[in-house]
């Protein structure tokens, strides 16, 4: 059954009668309810799908299937290699530790950024995506030469003891640094749009500012804090130009799972390079469900008045 | 009816005093110490490593700095660069507008699963992506001996980095694109084309003028990482010296060769550039502020579709 | 608790919010501030929350400054416009959440607690809403969880903005019945912020009119509205008519009405305007009055509106007149009759007040 438009251009879907009463007969009704008012449908879908597949879908399904290749026992193998699991583990664990630090750092920046006022602030605020927009490669080096032993903050940190660069926790700040802007970016809407009245609300209840926080305002950043540290998470999962020159890449110690990819592909071991690959995307890509299936769950919780 | 006792009206009144204030000292304390850790925190991860870049090209002189940039290679590594941005930037820019368009302006089923998809590229390592360009035109690709055959060489030379850098920056333009497109309708189209306009001019006159900025903050982007992409640039691109070094290869050769200072200077470029994306961002966010809030997100809210 | 405030100001910026407003508000009063957008009553109501700090003046509770005390120690419940209820906690939580809050050595315990709510979401007939969420509620029930929930730290005084104003006008009619009861039988002091004059004169024991920052007069709602003291509140409270008093052979007339004895006539020549509300004209025969001819007759309910066009008034200004509907039964008035119109009460003010004071009514 057709909607009958409110005016010419009133309806908002798709369907739009004949305007001459030249609905004869079910058909022909059909055929104009799934006609588009606005051209090139059929042409810009075409061209996305298409698009689409080339660059995107065919190449990765190649890696899934070269996977498979040498057989479901040799995919297995590989993966449960000891070498595999743990850059594997160092990948995973060091973006999830990174995520975290993100995640709190992130909160207290994104706050500061919204609610106080301080000089250079709009200049800060556009730093905050200098990480998104530095070349991977350029903040690889710059950070392993603040890191190393003679580096500025290296220098300060190897008297104490701690040593960053070429070592797992040089892989952990590189991912922090990679990871900021997700947290902050997306907490600061969220903030933003925190409706006023229900903090003074709690105040007026007899809250304490810290009551505040928690009960009322924490809650309500919940959604976007998971959201903003599952992407965090996602981007250092797969990062390799800003680890690689601070992480040392010895064999089970401070080796990246992508690192060990290159290394087999170089060996032209394409199914073992296939596998791990093959592992990292069904991590990432369900990781990309959850995400999405959060900010369903965001929308839901907080829409409404 | 008695009006109870109530003053009222304007009196003047005694003791007027002036006063300014502002939060108690214990909220002034926590509110300096949030402020303070949030500034020590970003001059550490993102401050001390960016001046790092142009002290260390600067380390030894301005000679040594100059005649890193106007060596040959590097200058090789610049226009490849250029020049694969130059190819990649604007055939995303138009997937990205045909894609909104057709995402945008349309009713179908699947669109969540293919605004899912055109963001899949967010979720995969740059590693991999130059891994799956490998499996398809490298010698033993599926295409391999095709490709052998006939003497095209992909992989390893020019095609095979524009190939990778288009996956990395596939959904750049798109993803800025949709929110704005989406929150803008179609009733502009509409009463364009009932007007009388073509579907050509529509788009040229009525659509493209409404997103310009965000046309302009997604090609930003896109270029920013096309020139900036190292992993899968780097496995796809054999590190031939002179001809498939991109600006970030040609870093990390000098790097490994430990002429620090070279690398460096050339890092500094980039650096530079991404300063200039910085400030392209803030200019284009000070002139359309919902693109500020576009960026980031995994992707549209299902719920929000037209 | 009594509040009093004096010599209260405050500025946003260069606009004058409040300029020296003295109020007495004394325990158990049912007052409201009446005005349009932008006169200052919402900052009132928000300076004596403590949600606003006054640039001069002081704020008194029971006698004792508290200008300067925080808000989370005045005890004031405050009901927000638009309801900011917590929307990730059920009503039942949101309703709890002062108690909960409270220092661990006032604290009452989880059943206290649990009782306190549930008799007070009784009060509100909430009841069986317990366990919703804000948003699976309509505005009137989102209200009433609001109010529940700053009832139930016992606050010794109630502020409420604006607190019916997104409601439907049934709802909104249910309420300010409600919000009366409730007053009467709780006895707190309730102060409530309106633009609504109708609201205003229905809930309120005292109505404080008030005029771009200024106090312009406080009274029973009787008083203020048949006690005009300004032109302002006689033009806010109600409708009225405008009539320009005009001068012949010294003596001052409306129409043909003679109005010379009128104590607010004090200047030859000077400009004057009398206002006179609907219901203080009176219609009878045309040779009895000023004669006017009927222009429209609007039967509403219990009351009955004429539009009537006065003899020497310009067509575009005509009078409005209300008479009973027991009244128009008897006479019958009908388009295009000839009448005259009597006033039995008016008031007379400069011509420069009413300029001044063109305020938007509700």
């Amino acid at each position: 059954m057709t909607a009958r438009s409110t005016g010419f251009m009133g309806s908002n879907d798709s369907a739009t009668p004949e305007r001459t009463e030249a609905a004869h007969g079910p058909a022909a009704r059909r055929a104009a309810s799934t006609r588009r008012v606005v051209p090139g449908f059929g042409l810009t879908l075409g061209y996305t799908m298409l698009y689409l597949s080339l660059i995107v879908l065919i190449p990765l399904s190649a890696t899934f299937i070269r996977s498979l290749g040498a057989g479901w026992g040799h995919f297995w193998a590989v993966v449960t290699a000891v070498r595999v699991v743990a850059s594997l583990r160092l990948s995973f664990g060091a973006a999830l530790l990174a995520a975290a630090v993100n995640a709190a750092f992130g909160l207290v920046i994104a706050w500061v950024l919204v609610r106080y006022t301080f000089p250079f602030k709009r200049l800060i605020d556009a730093m905050v995506d200098l990480p998104f927009a530095l070349p991977t490669a350029v903040a690889g080096i710059a950070l392993t030469a603040l890191y190393a032993p003679n580096g500025w903050l290296g220098g300060l940190l190897t008297p104490l003891g701690i040593q960053v660069a070429f070592t797992p926790l040089g892989v952990v700040v590189a991912l922090i640094f990679i990871g900021l802007p997700f947290v902050v970016r997306t907490l600061q809407p969220v903030l933003e749009e925190l409706d006023k009245d229900v903090e003074q609300a709690a105040a007026t209840l007899g809250a304490s500012e810290w009551q505040t926080f928690s009960r009322v305002i924490l809650p309500a950043l919940w959604p976007a804090l998971l959201t903003g540290f599952a992407l965090a998470f996602a981007r250092a999962v797969g990062e390799y130009g800003s680890v690689i020159f601070i992480a040392g890449n010895m064999p089970m110690k401070s080796e990246i799972a992508p690192l060990l990819i290159i290394t087999k592909l170089e060996q032209y071991d394409y199914a073992g390079a296939t596998a791990i690959a093959v592992v990292m995307l069904v991590l990432s890509f369900a990781l990309m469900l959850g995400i999405n299936a959060l900010q369903s769950w965001t929308l839901t919780r907080n829409g409404g008045a | 009816m008695e009006a109870p006792a109530i003053a009222a009206g304007c009196d003047v009144s005694a003791g007027r005093r002036l006063r300014k204030r502002g939060p108690r000292p214990g909220v002034r304390w926590g509110r300096f110490l949030l402020i303070a850790t949030a500034l020590a925190f970003l001059a550490a991860f993102l401050l001390l490593p960016l001046l790092v870049v142009f002290a260390q090209a600067l380390s030894k002189g301005a000679g040594v700095y100059l005649s890193a940039v106007s060596d040959p290679m590097a200058w090789a590594a610049i226009k490849l660069t250029l020049m694969v941005a130059a190819i990649a930037v604007p055939m995303n820019l138009v997937f990205g507008v045909v894609s909104a368009w057709a995402i945008t302006k349309f009713q179908f089923r699947g669109k969540s699963t293919l605004i899912t998809l055109i963001d899949l590229p967010f979720a995969v390592s740059p590693v991999i992506a130059g891994l799956t360009y490998i499996l398809l035109f490298g010698a033993h690709g599926w295409f391999g001996a095709y490709l052998q055959e006939h003497d095209i060489r992909i992989v390893f030379a020019v095609p095979g980095i524009v190939l990778a850098t288009l996956f990395v920056t596939f959904p750049f333009v798109a993803r800025e694109l949709i929110p704005v497109m989406q929150a803008q309708g179609k009733d502009d189209e509409e009463t364009a084309l009932s007007l009388g306009a073509g579907g050509w001019q529509v788009f040229w006159h009525v659509t493209l003028p409404n997103i310009r900025w965000a046309l302009l903050y997604g090609v930003l982007l896109c270029n920013a990482r096309a020139m900036g992409e190292f992993g899968a640039v780097s496995v796809v691109s054999g590190h031939i010296r002179g001809l498939t070094n991109t600006m970030p290869l040609h870093v990390e050769i000098l790097y490994n060769e430990y002429n620090y200072a070279a690398a460096f200077a050339v890092a500094s470029l980039l650096a530079l550039l991404a300063l200039l994306t910085l400030a392209g961002k803030s200019l284009l966010e000070w002139r359309q502020p919902e693109l500020r809030h576009a960026v980031h997100l995994a992707r549209v809210s299902p719920g929000k579709q037209a | 608790m009594s509040i009093t405030l004096r010599g209260v100001s405050k500025q946003f910026g260069a606009f004058a919010a409040i300029d020296d407003v003295d109020l007495e508000i004394p325990t158990g009063a049912l007052l409201a501030l009446l005005g349009p957008s932008g006169c200052g009553k919402t900052t009132v109501l928000r300076i004596i929350a403590g949600l606003e700090t006054p640039d001069t003046g002081q704020v008194l509770f029971d006698g004792r400054d508290a200008t300067l005390w925080p808000i989370r120690e005045r005890k004031v419940g405050f009901v927000f416009q638009n309801y900011a209820l917590f929307r990730h906690m059920s009503v039942f939580e949101n309703v709890a959440f002062g108690l909960k809050v409270k220092a661990r050595r006032e604290r009452p315990a989880a059943g206290a607690i649990r009782d306190k709510v549930q008799s007070l979401l009784e009060l509100v007939q909430l009841d069986w809403a317990g366990d919703r969420y804000p948003t699976q509620l309509s505005g009137g029930q989102k209200q009433r969880v609001a109010l529940a929930r700053a009832l139930a730290v016992d606050p010794e005084v109630l502020l409420l903005d604006e607190p019916f104003g997104a409601l439907d006008a049934q709802v909104r009619h249910e309420l300010r019945r409600w919000l009366r009861r409730l007053h009467t039988e709780l006895k707190f002091t309730s102060i409530f912020v309106t633009h609504d004059q109708q609201e205003a004169i229905e809930v309120a024991d005292t109505i404080v009119v008030l005029n771009r920052g200024r106090v312009e007069q406080t009274g029973v709602p009787g008083d203020v509205y048949d006690l005009p003291r300004s032109a302002y509140v006689h033009r806010f409270l109600g409708q009225v008519n405008e009539l320009r008093v005009k001068w012949h052979d010294g003596r001052a007339h409306l129409g043909p009405i003679d109005i010379t004895g009128d104590p607010a006539l004090d200047a030859y020549g000077s400009d004057r305007i009398a206002l006179v509300r609907p219901h203080e004209i009176d219609i009878g025969s045309a040779s009895n009055g000023w004669p006017a001819i009927v222009r429209d007759v609007r039967v509403i309910g219990p009351i009955v509106r004429l539009e009537l066009c006065a003899d020497g008034q310009p067509a575009n200004e005509p009078l409005e007149a209300e008479i009973s509907r027991e009244r128009f039964d008897m006479d019958r008035f009908h388009i295009g009759q000839r009448v005259g119109v009597r006033f039995r009460r008016w008031q007379v003010y400069p011509a420069a007040a009413l300029g001044s004071a063109r305020a938007s009514r509700a």
